[in-house]
């Protein structure tokens, strides 16, 4: 009882130092500067909850990010599982996957804005190319990972191709795509940002570009906090959700003591 | 002093065994009182209570209980890694409040025991290296332990590729090399097989013959504690309690096959078991 | 035998018959997107061997190996304090997790605003941005160290700093390698995004400058260099950590079997 008040105490106090530290050094050393202090930037902040233009942009930062990540889910599951049933395919396009798996979107990025503009296509053409590559790779693990002798005791039962695909194939490579599901998640926030950032697409990239660009700080670091926080949301409900739909799989149970 | 089997009363103030039994040996290690509460107010468990025995130097004593009764908990109290509730244990008069340098264990779960990104060799090592040892000792301590343990062939290999018991072996290797003077057990040879384990039984007195240690073993198997004991430990279940210390009146050199097949073999095993056996 | 060399020629030929398919469908090509892959080629050359070399993709570079070399190893020493001292603990633990929600890019804007437009902006964000991945997985890899041998560590005594040293940072080795990892990706995509927002020298800049001047094939050889340059980096590093990491590598591997 003692420590966790304690640990709480610490915990409030360091949140708080660390306010203290920004306030002081806003309106001390730095002051009339590019770092507002906390009070004008939670300032800020309310009016922007009272912007109707705010929300439209957090909204449009929010429809693309989901939108690039549903259809990076579906493309990167049908193409995963198609690459992972066939060996064939699997080693023709190994040598791609494994080459474009490490390059993030923002190498492309000048290259799509030249052809889509700086547009609301732009910045899903960047969400889907970021999330579909590492969705296919997971799913073809997953694919791969499905136990043999499942496997075997299905088609000696006669059960045909579609129906082990659908029934064996597909549950078992479920944590693998939920695992990747959820780090795209994120992702497909931040890429929308970087989008917007530099890309000039719709959302809160822009924004926050917009204000940095015309001296606009308190409304520079209130979007900095907001996406901060809508980063938390995204983490927090990916890895919520995967426990939800997961929780029937042999890697979630508890191994209850004998 | 021998313990009829006839004698179910849980005493515990006379079970102070200060009596050395085997011949004069002086007292070594002291539990007295030991005591392991977990939790606080409704939610406490007591998982050990008022736990008094004594193991008198280059004596072999093994400790025998039901399953789940809280063994563990005891030699981690024992050995100063996690702290008594109450009551204490000390060598030589000196209470122990963490592990003391003359003290090695082998513990129960060998497999997360043994670092998995280090040659079994270098496992059995990493003791001796805080110990300053010049090399060439070092060498044949490392030596000497896995050929004693019958692993002088797998010293380059890692953890994870040995079965159980290899591993099992590996961490017993690792407390010899390390030469202590007391040396705890926790169920040391669960998981190796009848064969092995038979020669790591021998192998346990022997050391203690070569070295004068001290052991203490933790153990479920009734046959073992008999063969190897100089003085069995009997726990009573939930919260542990020590039943009985019972003297084993076996001749001090014991073999595998002549020590089984007394009938004073067959008696004490009934004894302890009948006492572990008993509702409490 | 005969199945190997067919996956064998899959795997190597696939690729070659992409870029072959690609240079010959573009070798004509008047489109603006897309120039011949022999134009992209030679400007690829001209550009970085060697003309710009020195003064662009070292620069890069140079900024990115130092800031990623500075991430990781603040990144390891202050996951070590975090993890083990439990007041430094519980007061970092929420503004870490704070920070680690936004988007690394974000904060160059703000790196901006307070440092300029200078190579001190860029080393900045690179250091500070990849700093959050490798401390987060530093906490949670020593957090995560078997009780059981923190116990083997106490039974035989072992020291603090040969406790550090020997026992936790091996143990918390494969956990730290994965999150070195992602600083590696996440520095890579900050010296690029840093270089964009605010600079005219580096890869990033000068594919940037490129593409707004409609230089469409200098746009793309920065693109094939960046992209190398991931792809590089990313290969060097699993090299480096399956060298290291072997016995991880060995163990998972028997226990998948």
């Amino acid at each position: 009882m003692n420590r966790n008040l304690r640990k709480l105490l610490v915990t409030a106090g360091g949140i708080a130092a660390a306010l203290a530290l920004w306030q002081f050094m806003a309106t001390g050393p730095m002051a009339g500067g590019p770092l507002p202090p906390v009070s004008a930037t939670l300032a800020e902040l309310a009016g922007l909850l009272a912007d109707g233009a705010f929300w439209t942009s957090l909204a449009d930062t929010l429809v693309i990010a989901l939108a690039g990540l549903a259809a990076a889910a579906v493309a990167g599951v049908v193409l995963g599982v198609l690459i992972g049933s066939f060996e064939p395919f699997r080693y023709a396009t190994l040598a791609v996957l494994e080459f474009l798996k490490p390059i993030p979107p923002i190498v492309i990025l000048p290259l799509v804005v030249l052809i889509f503009g700086p547009t609301t296509q732009m910045s899903w053409f960047l969400v889907f190319f970021g999330c579909v590559l590492p969705i296919i790779v997971q799913t073809v693990a997953g694919v791969h990972d499905a136990d043999p002798v499942t496997l075997d005791t299905a088609r000696s039962y006669g059960l045909g191709r579609t129906e082990i695909l659908a029934r064996i194939t597909l549950p078992s490579a479920m944590p693998f795509i939920g695992t990747a599901m959820r780090v795209a998640a994120p992702a497909a926030l931040v890429i929308t940002v970087v989008a917007g950032l530099l890309g000039g697409g719709p959302g809160l990239g822009s924004s926050i570009y917009q204000a940095q660009a015309g001296g606009n700080y308190p409304t520079l670091y209130a979007h900095v906090v907001v996406l901060g926080l809508l980063g938390l949301a995204f983490q927090g409900v990916s890895r919520l959700s995967e426990r939800r739909l997961l929780h029937w799989h042999a890697s979630y149970r508890e191994v209850l003591p004998a | 002093m021998n313990t009829t089997d006839t004698n179910p009363t849980i005493n515990i103030a006379n079970l102070t065994n200060s009596s050395p039994a085997g011949g004069g040996r002086p007292p070594r290690l002291e539990v007295t009182a030991l005591s392991k509460t977990y939790g606080t107010g409704a939610n406490a468990k007591c998982v050990i209570e008022d736990l008094t025995f004594t193991v008198n130097t280059g004596e072999v004593v093994c400790i025998v209980g039901p399953s789940g009764v809280g063994k563990t908990t005891l030699l981690k109290c024992l050995a100063g890694l996690q702290p008594a509730t109450s009551g204490t244990s000390a060598i030589d008069g000196r209470t122990i409040a963490g592990p003391p340098p003359e003290m090695a264990l082998v513990f129960q779960d060998y497999s997360r025991s043994l670092m998995p990104w280090l040659t079994v060799r270098k496992n059995v090592r990493l003791p001796l290296r805080h110990l300053h040892l010049p090399a060439q000792e070092m060498n044949q301590r490392i030596d000497t332990a896995l050929e004693a343990v019958g692993l002088a062939h797998a010293a380059n290999q890692y953890p994870w590729q040995l079965s159980g018991g290899m591993q099992q072996r590996v961490a017993i290797a690792r407390a010899l090399a390390y030469r202590p003077e007391i040396l705890i057990m926790d169920e040391p040879f669960a998981s190796v097989d009848a064969q092995t384990r038979f020669e790591l039984e021998d192998l346990c007195l022997k050391i203690r013959e070569d070295f004068g240690m001290t052991i203490l073993v933790v153990t479920h198997d009734i046959d073992e504690a008999v063969y190897l004991s100089d003085r069995v430990v009997v726990l009573g279940s939930k919260p542990a309690r020590v039943l009985d210390v019972v003297d084993i009146d076996l001749p001090a050199a014991r073999d595998q096959i002549s020590t089984r097949s007394l009938p004073e073999f067959a008696r004490q095993r009934t004894t302890v078991l009948s006492m572990i056996r008993k509702p409490a | 035998m005969n199945r190997k060399l067919i996956n064998w020629s899959l795997g190597i030929g696939t690729p070659l018959l992409l870029v072959a398919t690609w240079w010959a469908a573009s070798q004509n090509s008047t489109n603006t997107f897309f120039p011949p892959l022999g134009t992209i080629l030679e400007r690829f050359q001209a550009l970085w061997l060697f003309d710009h070399f020195g003064s662009d993709v070292m620069l890069s570079l140079r900024n990115l190996v130092l800031g990623y070399a500075l991430a990781t190893v603040i990144g390891v020493a202050l996951g070590f304090v975090t993890a083990l001292v439990p007041v430094v603990r519980w007061a970092l633990d929420p503004l870490i997790h704070f920070f680690r929600g936004i988007p690394p890019v974000a904060l160059v804007p703000i790196f901006i605003s307070l440092i300029g437009f200078g190579i001190e902006m860029r080393l900045v964000s690179i250091t500070l941005a990849a700093l959050f991945p490798t401390l987060i997985a530093t906490v949670d890899g020593i957090r995560s160290v078997d009780p059981s041998l923190k116990d083997v560590s106490a039974v035989y005594r072992l020291t603090r700093s040969e406790k550090l040293a020997q026992v936790y940072l091996p143990a918390a080795g494969p956990q730290i390698a994965a999150g070195m990892q992602v600083s590696l990706q996440v520095a890579f995509i900050v010296m690029i995004a840093s270089e964009m927002l605010g600079s005219s020298q580096g890869i990033g800049a000068m594919t940037l400058l490129a593409q707004q001047s409609f230089m469409t094939s200098d746009m793309w050889a920065g693109i094939l260099l960046l992209g190398v340059i991931g792809f590089g980096a990313n290969m060097f590093f699993e090299v480096a950590k399956n060298k290291v990491l072997a016995w991880y590598v060995g163990s998972r591997r028997l226990s998948k079997s």
